[in-house]
């Protein structure tokens, strides 16, 4: 792994007893908290957690037009060797593929040109998504790590998967660095590496995960990881429907009747995140899948 | 994925997440909810300087969610109150007896003394309910009754609240009702206005055994984040309480134009003339209250003032601040001040002038006065394993000025004498 590319605007403050550096990377407010009273380890820390972050975003984000994912969605057909990290997450998306039987699809970015996401938003018609449907489907592409051959016309978007990712290697990174207790949180997904000194557990406030408008409710980690799937505020009301944006692949229509949003309790984010969304596909049936999956969750109806 | 598929794919995803991060497994994790369970409690004592009122009061609340947005809250709270609370009526040069509002004996007080009426002894039980739920998309509402009763005191409430988040939850907008019903049931039967105290044994003082008074309540308001570390809250409230307000066991001395001495009652009782005051029927009060919450790195500082007006003519001004010192991530401590004052209402009265004619409506009641009032306290907050304790320590000081002026003995007694306070509070607040 290279260096952290350096931070920019990394804020630091001492709040309630912890240090807390706080960035945005991902387009999300991302947080790094630290109990430690050595002020220096704790700007190192948020240095090397927005680091690692930005450069997770600089790498595999689908909004620039200089880095490996841009690469892949420009190769016109071509059979493209990827490098190693590049390849781990390809791996990772078609295990994800498989496992959830083709709902999560690592080409299925292609739908949301069709799904615009706000409360007044339209819904795409049946042909809209019919003409982008040609375009996704894993079962297309060629892929034998480390060489991947993606069919023309066709995308893949590792957003489903990057930001959950970030806040592992983020974590991977902080325990090799320091023993001190560290909880980082992008955008409300997020994982502890042990118990601040003076508690048992970090408290997270479950509203500020997965539900707006809800009452407070507190969730006692002590380490591990929290994700949520699903937006209270990304949907579309439609015919008296709520369409959530998390799309099915094999359809281009969201789960019928998903959850608004679901928050599971996994030893990774990568974990978490990752049931937290196939559960969304399962659309009425998710929290039968999260009871099946014997995980903690919180299903916000 | 089809519902056919009853295997779990936890262990093929931990394997796929190893391999991704290269890393070895991850320690299980450990997160649980906090139980849906919180209990508050508090334990607080207050003491007014001298022999008066003393108060040991327990509030003890109990909150259940049932899931992440419908909660009920029950509140218990017990009141005990002993010591002596002034009568109304002003010293005097001589010894003064007085009858007990029961009408059942009679007590004296020493020259120069400033009247208090010792026999002041109450416990209050008071219940209320409250069930949280959402209300559409992004609104909730609350609903609650309260009771409570004491001995001469009965009082029933419903209310209701409705917020709303707007602008991404930036603002909250809320609107409130509350309506109370209450029964007073004065020991000695209700006084009729500006009767004369009688002797014990007599009752022709009193008429009737109880009275109502209805209350209304209404608050609009709204909360608006104004920025990552301010928030800025604002509300406007209005009530009217109608029926009987007066206070059954407040007196006001009637004294002589000239010398200033309590006059003796014509009708030959054989006590100092004391009347029973009166107060209007009906009360409407508005208010308007603005407070702003600063965040620091560390700290965190509420300002907030009210201004109050009513239509007996009180006007009063709140001003607070609050300063919140977290100096670890377990405790705090938080110093507050806060300063008071109102104008008196236009029918308060420290005593009546014998030959004058009777004002309409008059009480001696110096919570009515002319007064300022200031509170310095300290709390001090330790977030522990499964919950948080707190104590706080308040004190408090009260100064009013009499109207009318003193006249002849009268001016060399504090009418409206200092009222010193100290209040201890101890809370416990647990989740399970």
């Amino acid at each position: 792994m290279s260096a952290p590319a350096p931070a920019a605007a990394v804020e630091l403050r001492r709040e309630q007893g912890y240090w807390r550096g706080t960035f945005v990377a991902m387009a999300n407010p991302c947080e790094v908290l630290c109990d430690t009273d050595d002020a220096v380890l704790a700007r190192r820390i948020a240095d090397i957690a927005a680091g690692e972050a930005l450069r997770v975003e600089a790498r595999f984000s689908r909004y620039r037009d200089d880095n490996v994912v841009h690469a892949i969605n420009n190769s016109n057909g071509r059979t493209l060797s990827l490098d190693a990290e590049t390849a781990h997450l390809i791996d990772f998306g078609a295990t994800l593929w498989r496992l959830s039987e083709g709902a999560f699809d690592l080409t299925s970015g292609v739908l949301r040109r069709a799904w615009r996401f706000d409360p007044n938003g339209q819904l795409p018609s049946p042909e809209t998504i019919g003409a982008l449907m040609r375009h996704v489907g894993w079962q297309h592409v060629q892929w034998r790590n480390p060489r991947l051959t993606l069919p023309q016309g066709m995308e893949i978007d590792l957003g489903g998967i990057g930001k959950e990712y970030a806040v592992d290697r983020v974590v991977t990174l902080l325990q090799e660095f320091s023993s001190a207790p560290i909880l980082v949180n992008f955008g409300g997904d997020l994982r502890a590496t042990m118990p601040p000194r003076a508690s048992p557990a970090w408290h997270v406030g479950i509203e500020s995960i997965a539900a707006a408008g809800t009452a407070e409710r507190v969730i006692e980690l002590r380490h591990g990881a929290l994700a949520t799937s699903g937006d209270t505020r990304k949907y579309i009301e439609a015919n008296g429907r709520r369409y959530g944006h998390i799309i099915d692949a094999r359809t281009g229509w969201p789960a019928p009747r998903a959850p608004r949003s679901v928050t599971v309790a996994a030893d990774t984010c990568t974990q978490a995140g990752t049931l937290a969304t196939l559960a969304m596909l399962q659309g009425e049936q998710a929290a039968a899948f999260l009871e099946r999956e014997a995980v903690r969750y919180w299903c916000l109806r | 994925m089809q519902l056919k598929r009853k295997r779990s794919i936890g262990e093929s995803l931990a394997t796929a997440t190893c391999s991704l991060l290269g890393a070895l497994p991850a320690a299980r994790v450990q997160a649980d909810e906090s139980g849906p369970w919180q209990a508050e409690s508090a334990l607080l004592y207050y003491a007014e300087d001298g022999d008066r009122v003393r108060d040991i009061s327990f509030d003890g609340a109990l909150s259940y969610a049932f899931d992440e947005d419908r909660t009920l809250r029950l509140n218990l709270t017990l009141d005990s109150l002993t010591g002596a609370s002034p009568s109304g009526a002003v010293p005097a040069n001589t010894v003064q007896t007085f009858t007990r509002p029961s009408g059942q004996g009679s007590y004296q007080v020493p020259a120069g003394e400033l009247p208090l009426d010792d026999t002041f002894l109450d416990t209050r039980v008071a219940l209320a309910a409250t069930w949280s739920q959402p209300f559409g998309e992004s609104s909730r509402l609350s609903l609650g009754v309260s009771g409570s009763t004491e001995y001469d005191y009965l009082h029933l409430g419903v209310n209701g609240r409705w917020e709303r988040d707007f602008n991404q939850r930036n603002t909250t907008v809320f609107v409130g009702l509350a309506y109370a019903q209450d029964q007073i049931d004065p020991v000695g039967g209700v006084p009729i206005s500006f009767a004369a105290m009688q002797e014990a044994g007599d009752s022709s003082s009193k008429d009737g055994s109880n009275e109502t008074k209805d209350v209304i309540d209404g608050l609009i308001g709204f909360t608006q984040i104004l920025s990552r570390r301010s928030l800025l809250s604002v509300n406007y409230s209005y009530g009217r309480a109608s029926g009987y307000l007066t206070d059954p066991y407040r007196i006001l001395t009637v004294v002589d134009p000239l010398s200033g001495q309590p006059v003796a009652d014509p009708a030959g009782s054989g006590l100092n003339l004391h009347l029973y005051e009166s107060r209007p029927d009906s009360r409407t009060k508005q208010s308007l209250f603005a407070e702003w919450r600063y965040a620091f790195d560390r700290d965190s500082l509420a300002l907030n003032y009210r201004l109050m007006h009513d239509d007996w003519g009180i006007t009063s001004s709140t001003a607070e601040a609050r300063y919140r010192l977290n100096w670890s991530a377990s405790d705090y401590l938080e110093p507050h001040v806060r300063y008071y004052t109102q104008s008196a209402a236009d029918f308060y009265r420290t005593y009546l002038v014998d030959g004058e004619p009777l004002p309409a409506n008059a009480s001696s009641d110096s919570r009515l006065a002319d007064m300022d009032a200031v509170t310095v306290g300290l709390k001090y907050g330790r977030r522990t394993r499964h919950g948080e304790f707190s104590l706080r320590l308040e004190y408090y000081r009260q100064t009013g000025n009499p109207d009318p002026a003193p006249i002849g003995v009268l001016t060399g007694f504090d009418l409206v004498p200092p009222m010193t306070a100290v209040i201890a509070q101890v809370g416990y607040t647990f989740n399970f």
